[in-house]
This record gives C-alpha cells, structure tokens and sequence, in this order.
C-alpha cells in the first residue's frame, strides 16, 4: 500500500535498494565494523581478562613495533614483496601467452582449456605446500640437466644463477597462471576476427596485428588479471606474512600487535595497486575512446 | 582401366603438360603446405609440453601414490612403480580420517557455493540494473572489499565469530556468504554484476508489462539465464573453499572439525620406520629416502580427488561458460 504512494523514481530507487541490501548489511557486519575495529585495536594493547578484552591506549606503538623490534616482520614483508612484484609480470606474459595458444581451433580445444585450468584446483593449498616439502613443485629439468655447469662458461655466475631461480619459479607462476588464463581467453574471443582480416588485407604480419589489435583490445583484461594476481599472491596460501600475523594473534594472543601488522600489510598491497592504476590509466583511456 | 591402358603415352605428355604449367603455383603451394605443417606440428609441440607441465603435479601425486617404499628409494624408478600398490590410499584414508575431514569440507565449501550463487546472484542484479543515489560509493566498496586480504580483519572477525559462539562451527563461513560476502565473495557479485549488464533489457520489459514486481522478474526471468556465470561461481567457490586454509585454520580449531586440506597439511606419513629402515637397507642413502612420500601423495590425491571428479564433469561447461558469462568485462 505505501509503495503505491511513492514516485516512479523513488519507487525504482526503493527496488535497487533492495536488491543490494542484503549485501550492504553483510558489508557493515563483516567488512566495515571488523576494519573499523580492527584499526581500533592495532593503536591498543589488548588483554584477555574474565570480563571480555581489556583495551589500553599505547598510540603508534605497534607499527614502530613492527619496523623496529619484531625481526621477523620487515623480511617477510620485504620477500613477499619481491616475489609478488617479480612473479605478476611473469603470470600475465606467460597466461597471456598460453590464452592466445589456446584460442586456435585445434584438436582436442576443450581437452587442452580443461588442462590449463587443472593446478587451480590442484596445486594450492595444502598440496601444492606438500609438493613444494618434497621438491615437486619444481620441475627436474633444470636442476637434473645440471644445467648450471654447463651453462657457466657463457654466462656469467651470478646473472646464471638468478636466470635459473627464475627458471624454476616459471612452474609455480605456471600453476598460478590458470584463471588469468581464462580470463584472457574469454577477452580475445570478444575481439571480432573481422579486425584481423582487416588487417590482413592491409598487409599487416601476425607481429604487426598482435601489437596493433590484440594488445590494445585486451588492456582492459590486463588489468584486471594484474589486479586479480596481486590480490591473490598476497593472500596465497604459502604467504609467509599471513602464518606470521596468525602465529602471533592465536600462540601469543597478541591481538593488538596482529591488527597493526595486517594493516601495515595491507597499506602497501594498496600503495602497489595505486602504482598498477597509475600505470593502466593512460592505455585504458585510450581504448575506452576507441570504442 | 580402360582408358589407361589404351594411351599411356598421352596421359603422361598431358601430365608433363600440366605440371609445367602449374609449376610455379604448385611449388609455392607445396612449399606453403609443408611450412604450414612445420607450423602446426611446431604448435602442437608447445601446446603438448605446456599441457605436461600442468598436468605434472597429478601425474606425480599419481604416480609416486602407487609405488612401494622400494621404488620411492629407488633412483632408477622414475614414473611407472616396479609394483602397483594401493597400499597407501588405504594408510592415507585412516589417517586423514577421510570420511570426517570430507564431511566438514563438503559442508563449508558446498553449503558456502550455494548460497555464494543465491546471494551474490541478487546482489550483482541490483547493481548491475539499477542506478541509485550512492550507487557509486557502493560500487567503489565493493572493489574496497575484493581488496581487502583477510588478514586485516582476521582479529575482529575471529572475536566477534568466539563471541557468537561460532568457533568450531560451520557458521563463520556458510553466514557471509548468505550475505554475498565470504571467500572472494566481492568478485563472485562482479562476475554477476558483468553478466547481468550483458543481457538484454527486453525480457524484463516483457514480465514487467505482464504484471510481475521486480524480485518475481529477477527471481523468473533473470536468475535461471544465468546459468554460466553460476555455473563459474559454483566451481571457483567450491574449489576456493575446499583448498583454502587460512580461515579453517583460524575458525575451525579442534581435530573433529578439522577439513580435508587442514588434515592433510597435519599429515606427514605413517611409515616413517619402515622409511628408516629403507634407508639403512639402501646403506649410506641415510635421510635420502623421503620418508612416507608415497603415503603424502596417496593423501593428497584423496584430499582433492573430490572437487577433481567435480571438475572433470564441469569442465566442458565450465570453460565455454567462461567465454559466454564476459567474466573478464570491461
């Protein structure tokens, strides 16, 4: 009866509404009050007492804590850093590649797609940590074909031996690559092959056309893959920071501590995806005007 | 026949005749013919190798699950063990406590991917439908939240959830996720929001004129065309869930609760004299036999062949789904 009394507009404004509230509700009880209390107890020592938590006010005292005394902290950090920075470039060239492969009619097209898409489900987690116990997250052939031996009169030791890390990390960023692969794929089944034959015809090479046409068209999946693998090599599952931030919440119970660190955390995932948005403005601009 | 035998002289002239006329187009054909076959075998090639690694962690939980404590020592056993042995599944299911651990995993990830698909359907609809007062602060939280790692929050949630009573239930993942939230829950509503944009509007117009209100449409219309974007949440939630471990190792604290990959990381092998024993026999080998790898990988293949029977009845679906839902959007 009351809904009869509103305008269209407020009507139509009530039904949106309605569809989100669900999720705005779900927002405010896991999402917006557990930041807010989160960043409430990472300025306050926290102690557990027979009448619930006992919160004391120490100010900046856990972030110093973090950067100054813990001194296993600033290495995680730095590692997991490092390896998120190196290992997202190689995601998206190497799923990149892997999508174009698969984008050919070929033999066996949903076998292969079915293939690439296997380590999402099997190597993470706990398994992929028990592959890596024994060694089987690498593939043999670098280290079997002793590899560094052979390779060190052409080149020099210490360029040798961070290629060859960075060759054997290739299959664990191989594994991770699954969902950007599909991601990809999906993108360049929207590119309509009639630009090709344009091309084609104006006498544009396979090189030519990948740049001109497949590159641009697919920026706005790069970003998304870009976005989507940072986000999930923070919060993978061998993540050394999250273990650390765990141990000291639950074997210490030191809440306090535990919620600055994940905030500290957490700011620079949020300075790196700035950075990424910084450098995706300019092409993504670009193919928005193209469209 | 006939013809043959009768003038076998101006056959061949004629032949030599064509021949010289096509030459030049014939050679270049032939030559672009055999290129292409370079190219396609070269393709194949690659495809075929990329194909290995991927399908090289299953090949080796298989195949290092099947073999003896023998072959596991031996050097010269590299992928087909002397002896098929099944032993070890049977060690591993006692030990992993399967039908338990597999309880408590199909509940979370399941009972989570259900109502992932229910909430996060409605959800994305709204948003993808509808523009309203504050429509992009909402959206722009909603991006906020996919964001967000969870060990930010992991304090408060896990105080809240113990003040609730919810530690060792089932509830601190199957709640959130009723409410569009949960295990990468923001991404499930874009999936949606993406495919939902992507549908006409006339088939709403439609049941509109007819007289049905807009959840009647939503739930009529709309919801059951949405079958691959559900069919995408449905496999990423379940599969996300079943292999995720930092919240079961933060919500789900006593053995009995324990799912199958928080059982499995626990899991180091039961044969670890026998192992020893190995070794000793292997003599100077002393720490090179892996002790119960045969046993770890038996456990791992019990612990994903689940969602792994899911995936090969999907697949097919799931990657064509992929294509059709415009996950990747704009």
């Amino acid at each position: 009866m009351k809904k009869s009394k509103l305008s269209m507009r407020a009507r139509y404004f009530m039904e949106g509404y309605s569809f989100i509230s669900l999720w705005l509700f779900g927002f405010l009880m896991f999402m917006a009050i557990p930041l807010g209390r989160s960043m409430y107890y990472s300025f306050h020592a926290l102690k557990v007492s027979k009448d619930g938590l006992i919160a004391t006010f120490v100010g900046t005292e856990h972030f110093r804590a973090a950067f100054t005394t813990d001194v296993n902290f600033l290495p995680l950090l730095k590692e997991t850093m490092v390896s998120t920075l190196t290992q997202v470039p190689l995601i998206l060239i190497f799923s990149l590649f892997c999508a174009i492969l698969l984008n050919r009619g070929m033999i066996g097209k949903t076998f292969f797609r079915g293939v690439f898409f296997l380590p999402v489900i099997i190597a993470s987690g706990a398994i992929l940590s028990k592959l890596m116990d024994q060694g089987a997250a690498n593939l043999p052939i670098f280290y079997n074909q002793n590899l560094y031996n052979k390779l060190s009169a052409f080149i020099p030791g210490d360029i040798l031996e961070t290629l060859l890390k960075y060759a054997e990390s290739l299959t664990l960023v191989m594994w991770d690559s699954g969902v950007q692969i599909l991601i990809f794929l999906a993108g360049l089944q929207t590119i309509s092959i009639s630009l090709y034959e344009a091309a084609k015809c104006d006498g544009a090479t396979a090189w030519e056309s990948f740049w001109k046409i497949t590159f641009p068209m697919i920026m706005p999946m790069m970003l998304v893959n870009t976005l989507f693998s940072i986000v999930s090599s923070f919060t993978k599952a061998d993540n050394q920071i999250m273990s650390h931030i765990l141990n000291v919440v639950f074997k210490n119970n030191d809440f306090g501590y535990g919620s600055a660190m994940g905030w500290i955390y957490f700011i620079f995932i949020f300075l790196i995806l700035g950075v990424v948005f910084l450098l995706f403005r300019k092409s993504l601009g670009a193919t928005e005007g193209r469209k | 026949m006939l013809k043959e035998s009768a003038s076998p002289v101006r056959t061949a002239s004629v032949e030599s005749v064509t021949t010289r006329l096509r030459a030049n187009g014939q050679l270049d054909k032939t030559a672009k013919r055999s290129l292409q076959v370079i190219h396609t075998a070269f393709y194949y090639l690659v495809i075929l190798s990329l194909s290995f690694v991927f399908l090289y962690p299953l090949l080796y939980m298989l195949s290092k699950s099947m073999m003896q404590m023998q072959d596991v020592a031996d050097a010269t056993v590299q992928w087909i063990p002397t002896r098929l042995s099944f032993h070890n599944y049977t060690l591993a299911w006692k030990a992993l406590n399967f039908w338990g651990g597999f309880a408590n995993s199909a509940i979370i990830s399941f009972g989570s991917a259900v109502l992932q698909i229910l909430s996060c359907s409605l959800v994305g609809y709204g948003f993808a439908r509808y523009r309203f007062p504050g429509y992009m602060v909402c959206f722009v939280l909603l991006l906020f939240t996919f964001l967000v790692p969870p060990q930010t929050i992991v304090v408060p949630l896990y105080l809240f959830f113990s003040d609730l009573g919810w530690i060792n239930t089932h509830l601190p993942f199957v709640i959130p996720s009723l409410f569009g939230h949960g295990l990468k829950g923001a991404l499930f509503v874009l999936i949606f929001i993406q495919f939902y944009r992507r549908m006409p509007n006339v088939l709403e117009e439609a049941a509109r004129i007819d007289g049905a209100g807009p959840f009647r449409t939503y739930w009529k219309i709309m919801f059951p065309l949405a079958k691959p974007a559900m069919l995408i949440v449905f496999l990423f939630s379940v599969v996300w869930h079943w292999n995720d471990s930092f919240e079961p190792n933060t919500y789900l604290t006593t053995p009995d609760f324990y799912n199958l990959s928080q059982r499995l990381a626990m899991f180091y092998g039961t044969n670890n004299q026998a192992a020893e024993a190995m070794s000793q026999m292997t003599s100077g080998s002393i720490g090179m036999a892996p002790t119960g790898l045969n046993q770890i990988m038996a456990g791992c293949i019990l612990a994903i062949l689940p969602i792994l029977i899911l995936y090969l009845f999907v697949q097919r679906h799931f990657v064509e789904s992929v294509e059709r839902s415009g996950i990747a959007g704009e």
